[in-house]
């Protein structure tokens, strides 16, 4: 009887009150700036992260074994790659240049043509990309098992142990824990006027004035739009031999008005990810910036602009485990 | 029985709905924090849908300077999407599929808006660069004309197309932007001025720019317009009516199923309280029977109990009797054999003669206790049974006043009278043990001297026979216990007696299917009429022990 009661009483639970989430609130901006400072940390899985770290430095990612993620991009280098276009054992060219993997995580789209929604849609792409890592989840997994003794490890960290989908898992959990916040220019924009230069401080007006800002905006300084390069004059006219690479977009969408869009980077640690630009020919920041205001802004810069702009860029490199990247 | 059963059925029935009903309710339960998720989900979705559009509208004007909300609202709305598109587990699988539909539209609606949001955003980015530097560079351009001494047509060109942008940025209409086609011409018309002033160069990239303004403002206004009039917001409310609509529909659903549940816990609960009342009530009738069976079993063995006690009683009676009523006769025949043992050879013949007389009579008195107890004992044990044989009844009797006339020495004067056929088919034995019991009482219980009337007479059935003494007679509350073992009336007691006589007689008289009644009158006599069927019939089923 007292069963027939409690199952009546259960099936006919009243409504509860459930606790409201706390919500995002993606239309509040801190400074009124058009850039933003980075968090100071993000919620980050430590000790999957140390073992994605370790798989971003492992070869046996690849098919041949031959090829880790920090090949094209260092450590030594911000996580980017020092040559204009990658190069890695038995694979062409790489089309592009290695862009930096620090603060991928604020980045709204990925790849130089914007083809990526997701972190996890691009390392799986990268996975099986036959110039790339020619490589799978399930196969890098078995690798990992039989020859690297990796089978501990993971059942340090993963309930179920070494499995195709933990190895993307660490890799993903190590990605988003590349942030470097507290910039010098980050603790000027919470209120350390003294953070930056007077030099610097020019710059960001002048980064600002010459419409800059237009496009290296929001907290990652880039990286939450796509642009034309070019727009008030031809870019790749001018430099010659224009490649399918080149095409951008056009390469995503197969839409005539996205030709020469990229995604605009993030300059955020801009200072350290030379050479420049999708084709890496901007060898350095100052050549970058006067490069970016003749094609992009229509107009040629007196060098002490470009200095002044340069020292403002400086200012960008943040923290990576309280060191610079 | 049937009912039971039938209760039972509808009963278990009730069970089986209950629980199948139970669990269903269970699987399809409205979860409410999936419910309240669901719902706030919805309305996000509506929130973030104006609230980009405001943020658009906010851009374009230059109050917000980044693109980063929107690139936040947007990936929640496609996070949002695919949250929504698992549908609550308490809506029906059709439910389901209406508000897939309602999400299908809603998400073209959210893929249009996200498509002209990326371009707006490039759009925008240019023409808010150019609408920034124009008025730069065009202050910087009339300062240094003034500068290089220009006296004003220069830069009286330059705020011509200034004032012209403003207009065309104010009202973007075609007088608007004729305007500044008009006052670009006209500074292009300049350059040589420019040039001369050494100002050629940024001339070209302020006419670059308000270039930008006019050719590009228009179609980033139409963005922002095309943006605003995508009906995702009218769509996300449509997702949200149909949800609530489903919501509505499926509480609707889950009201009703509880009171199916409540009516089938209810019909359960009903039907096992009657099961149990009516299972209670069959107990108590079975422990009613049973005390009802146990008293008539407690009332046997009280029965076999006194039967038990009156068998006791009637031992002792026995036993008492026999020691008392064997021992007289036995001492005579004892006392009688030792005189004749020492004195036999010296008394004469007489005198001997005399004491073995004494011994056969107490013999005889011996025997016939002996043979009334046999009898008594035959008739208890069922075995008494009498076998009929045809006698000459009037010799019969007249042989057994005569013995008794003759025992007796004549101390009664016996007056027998026969009437009727005397031709009889009757147990000998039996009727010697009626009679002779019956006379003997008469002899024993009357004074010496005293007339006995003994009269038999048959008819066609019946042989009747009465005994009349006038004796003690016998007190009229002794009557019913006459006729058992042992008993002796209160005002025999000191005559010598066994008690078995009228016991004999009853049982004798019982298998012979015959009856006897007693009439007495305390000093004045006693009278017993016997009858016995003429023609006695040799069947054993007519034996009932008493």
């Amino acid at each position: 009887m007292a069963l027939l009661v409690g199952a009546t009483i259960a099936a006919c639970r009243g409504p509860a009150a459930a606790p409201e989430p706390r919500e995002s609130e993606p239309f509040r901006t801190t400074t009124g700036q058009p850039l933003e400072p980075l968090p100071l940390s993000e919620p980050v899985d430590a000790p999957r992260a140390s073992l994605g770290e370790a798989l971003f430095k492992e070869p046996l990612l690849s098919g041949d074994g031959k090829v880790a993620c920090s090949d094209c991009h260092s450590e030594k280098h911000a996580l980017a790659d020092e040559r204009a276009k990658s190069e890695a054992a038995g694979r062409p060219y790489s089309p592009v240049n290695s862009p930096t993997m620090y603060n991928v995580r604020y980045l709204f789209k990925l790849a130089w043509g914007a083809r990526f929604d997701t972190l996890e849609a691009h390392n799986d792409a990268l996975m099986t990309n036959p110039n790339v890592m020619a490589s799978s989840w399930d196969g890098a997994a078995r690798r990992l098992a039989a020859k690297g003794g990796y089978g501990e490890r993971f059942q340090r960290v993963f309930s179920d142990g070494l499995t195709p989908m933990n190895v993307r898992a660490a890799l993903l959990e190590y990605e988003r824990s590349l942030v470097t916040p507290n910039a010098p220019f980050d603790r000027y924009l919470r209120g350390d006027a003294n953070a930056i230069s007077e030099r610097a401080k020019l710059g960001y007006g002048l980064f600002k004035a010459y419409g800059c800002a237009s496009c290296h905006q929001g907290m990652a300084v880039g990286g939450n739009m796509v642009q034309r390069v070019g727009i008030m004059r031809d870019y790749f006219a001018d430099r010659g031999k224009v490649t399918p690479p080149d095409w951008g977009r056009f390469n995503v969408t197969h839409l005539e008005k996205d030709r020469f869009v990229f995604r605009v980077p993030s300059l955020r640690n801009v200072a350290l990810t030379a050479p420049y630009f999708h084709d890496g020919t901007a060898e350095t920041l100052e050549s970058a910036v006067r490069a970016m205001a003749r094609y992009q802004l229509g107009r040629e810069l007196e060098p002490e602009d470009v200095a002044l702009l340069a020292d403002f860029l400086r200012t960008l490199t943040g923290e990576y485990r309280g060191k610079a990247p | 029985m049937n009912g039971g059963l039938g209760l039972r059925v509808t009963l278990g029935l009730c069970l089986a709905g209950f629980v199948a009903l139970a669990a269903f309710i269970l699987a399809h339960a409205i979860d409410d924090h999936e419910q309240a998720r669901y719902a706030r989900d919805l309305r996000r979705l509506q929130t973030l849908d104006s609230g980009l559009n405001e943020a658009v509208l906010k851009a374009r004007s230059g109050l917000l300077t980044q693109y980063d909300p929107l690139v936040a609202a947007l990936r929640e709305l496609h996070r949002l999407r695919g949250a929504l598109r698992k549908a609550p587990a308490f809506l029906p699988p059709r439910s389901a599929d209406e508000l897939a539909a309602a999400l299908d539209a809603y998400d073209k609606t959210l893929t249009r808006k996200d498509e002209l949001i990326e371009a707006f955003k490039s759009e925008n980015s240019v023409v808010q660069t150019s609408l920034l530097y124009f008025p730069v560079i065009a202050t910087s351009l009339i300062d240094r004309a003034h500068a290089k001494g220009d006296r004003g047509g220069f830069s009286e060109r330059i705020r011509t197309l200034s004032a012209a942008l403003m207009l065309f940025e104010t009202v973007a209409e075609e007088d608007a932007k004729a305007r500044v086609l008009r006052a670009q011409e006209e500074l292009r018309s300049a350059l040589d001025t420019a040039t001369a002033l050494e100002l050629e160069r940024d001339t070209l990239v302020a006419i670059a720019h308000a270039r930008v303004i006019v050719e590009r403002k228009p179609p980033v206004d139409g963005l922002v317009r095309e943006v605003l009039s995508v009906p995702s917001f009218a769509a996300a409310a449509r997702v949200e009516e149909r949800y609530t609509a489903l919501y509505h529909g499926a509480l609707a659903r889950a009201v009703a199923q509880k009171q199916l549940l409540f009516a089938l816990a209810l019909g359960v609960i009903v039907l096992g309280l009657t099961e149990v009342i009516l299972f209670m009530r069959r107990s108590a009738l079975a422990l009613g029977r049973a005390k009802d069976e146990l008293s008539l079993a407690h009332d046997a063995l009280a029965v076999e109990h006194e039967k038990e006690r009156l068998r006791g009683e009637l031992r002792n009676r026995f036993i008492t009797m026999t020691s008392h009523e064997f021992r007289t006769p036995l001492t005579a025949i004892v006392s009688s054999a030792e005189l004749l043992e020492s004195f036999g050879e010296r008394w004469d013949a007489e005198h001997r003669l005399d004491h073995v007389q004494r011994i056969k009579k107490a013999a005889g008195t011996m025997e016939r206790m002996l043979e009334d107890v046999l009898t008594i004992g035959r008739a208890e044990a069922g075995v008494l049974r009498p076998s009929p044989s045809p006698i000459r009844l009037d010799e019969f009797c007249r042989a057994l006043v005569e013995t008794l006339e003759h025992s007796t020495n004549r101390s009664h004067s016996f007056r027998y009278t026969f009437l009727g056929d005397p031709d009889v088919t009757m147990d000998e034995r039996l009727l010697q043990h009626v009679l002779g019991n019956l006379l003997g009482n008469a002899v024993k219980y009357s004074p010496l001297g005293s007339e006995i009337r003994f009269a038999v007479r048959t008819t066609a059935d019946l042989c009747l026979f009465s005994v009349h003494d006038q004796g003690l007679g016998i007190p009229s509350a002794e009557i019913p216990t006459l006729f058992t073992s042992f008993s002796r009336a209160s005002n025999a007691q000191h005559l010598p007696g066994t008690g078995l006589g009228l016991a004999v007689v009853k049982r004798a008289l019982d298998v012979q299917q015959g009856t006897i009644t007693v009439e007495s009158e305390l000093g004045r006599g006693t009278a017993f009429h016997v009858s016995i069927p003429r023609r006695l019939q040799n069947v054993e089923t007519t034996l009932t022990p008493s």
